[in-house]
């Protein structure tokens, strides 16, 4: 066990760190130890584990604005005048759409249902009152003449006084 | 108590490989980025967020506090971009700029206690359980069940270590620091380093075989919250 002390801190070394004595000395002491050889077999059952683990929990967040988080820290004098601020404000709208994605689908649909209900407000309305046929227009110096005609009545306007 | 030796391959776990091509493009989008390109800095950041948030929620544990943490790394880098000379890779130079803030962060949440947990005696080596995971999971542990339930323990199990021990933990299993590189950036000598990584892995799979249900459930540490160095 005492040896163990000195050789499991050892167990796990990558090619290259252990001096040549101590890697000779770790494998002869490998040869007779079950608990060192178990101690190996689990370190390299659990091998590569937590960089997956850690990678998964990444993963599983929104990056999405991360980038423009980083960005918007860092003084605009730092960068080229131009481009930049034009690109990261689309960005900034194109991530802000991103994180409110029901507003984005509000946004893009609100008109098109402002349209369709106008129009249906229209077509049940029955649109604007034709000129009645019966329309009387009166005035104290034009006399109307009415005329029926194809596209509807057409009202003419004459001076009586005039003829 | 003789066995069979062990292939040399398992004593030694692989390093992780740096992508070329990867780092040359790196390279290109940082000189742009010092050359005051938003775009080539925003694309280093979006290339990055997520594996500097997950090394940030490793060592700070909290994710709204990673996600700050995470963000003030790209912050503080773009902020040294100057200084940084090429001569490691930028992803390298990153997560240690994300490191040391991390860490920072997780002194000014706790009050710091000397870190006492570094000498490996006897009692730490007594519970007896070693091989029991590697037993459990099986000679094929990508595809066990039961390797895929604990890795969603994983980051609670994480969680439940001190600082000083899940600091360790994701410099070495996330970044792929080596003993030398863990050394000089949290200030201990490699003894202390392979030390605290022992202790670490121990409580770390100690917690899983508990999850796993193959020992009782080990009690909350007492007086081992020791702020990460």
């Amino acid at each position: 066990m005492k040896e163990c002390a000195l050789y499991a801190p050892m167990l796990g070394a990558h090619p290259g760190e252990l001096s040549t004595d101590e890697e000779a000395r770790l494998n002869a002491h490998l040869a007779f130890c079950d608990a060192c050889q178990g101690r190996l077999a689990d370190l390299s059952a659990t091998e590569g584990m937590l960089a997956e683990a850690l990678s998964r929990a990444a993963a599983r967040r929104d990056f999405t604005d991360f980038a423009d988080g980083v960005m918007a820290r860092i003084p605009a004098s730092a960068w080229r005048t131009g481009a930049p601020e034009k690109a990261g404000g689309l960005r900034s709208l194109k991530a802000f759409l991103g994180r409110h994605k029901v507003l984005a689908v509000v946004s893009a649909v609100a008109p098109a249902l402002a349209a369709a209900a106008l129009f249906l407000f229209v077509e049940r309305s029955g649109g604007p009152e034709p000129a009645s046929p019966g329309v009387e227009v009166t005035s104290e110096t034009l006399s109307p003449v009415v005329l029926d005609t194809s596209d509807g009545p057409v009202i003419l306007m004459s001076d009586s006084e005039g003829t | 108590m003789g066995c069979g030796k062990l292939p040399q391959a398992a004593v030694n776990f692989p390093a992780p490989a740096a992508s070329f091509t990867m780092e040359v493009d790196d390279l290109a989008l940082v000189e742009k980025a010092r050359a005051g390109d938003a775009e080539a800095f925003r694309a280093l950041v979006v290339r990055y967020q997520r594996k500097v948030f997950a090394v940030a929620l490793g060592i700070v544990k909290d994710p709204d506090l990673a996600w700050d943490v995470a963000q003030d790394s790209f912050v503080r880098a773009h902020q040294h971009l100057s200084g940084f000379k090429g001569e490691s890779a930028f992803s390298t130079w990153l997560f240690r700029i994300a490191t040391h803030i991390a860490i920072d962060a997780v002194r000014r949440e706790r009050a710091s206690k000397k870190d006492d947990l570094e000498d490996v005696d006897e009692a730490a080596l007594e519970e007896g359980a070693d091989g029991i995971l590697a037993t459990s999971l099986g000679s094929n542990p990508q595809q066990t069940v039961l390797r895929k339930e604990l890795q969603e323990k994983m980051t609670e199990a994480l969680a439940e270590l001190p600082p000083a021990h899940r600091t360790i933990l994701v410099l070495r299993e996330v970044e792929g620091l080596s003993y030398e590189e863990l050394s000089e950036q949290l200030g201990i000598p490699k003894g202390t380093v392979m030390s605290r990584l022992f202790h670490a892995r121990k409580k770390m799979q100690a917690r899983l075989r508990a999850y796993a249900g193959l020992v009782p459930r080990p009690g909350r540490s007492t007086g081992e919250e020791g702020a990460g160095s």
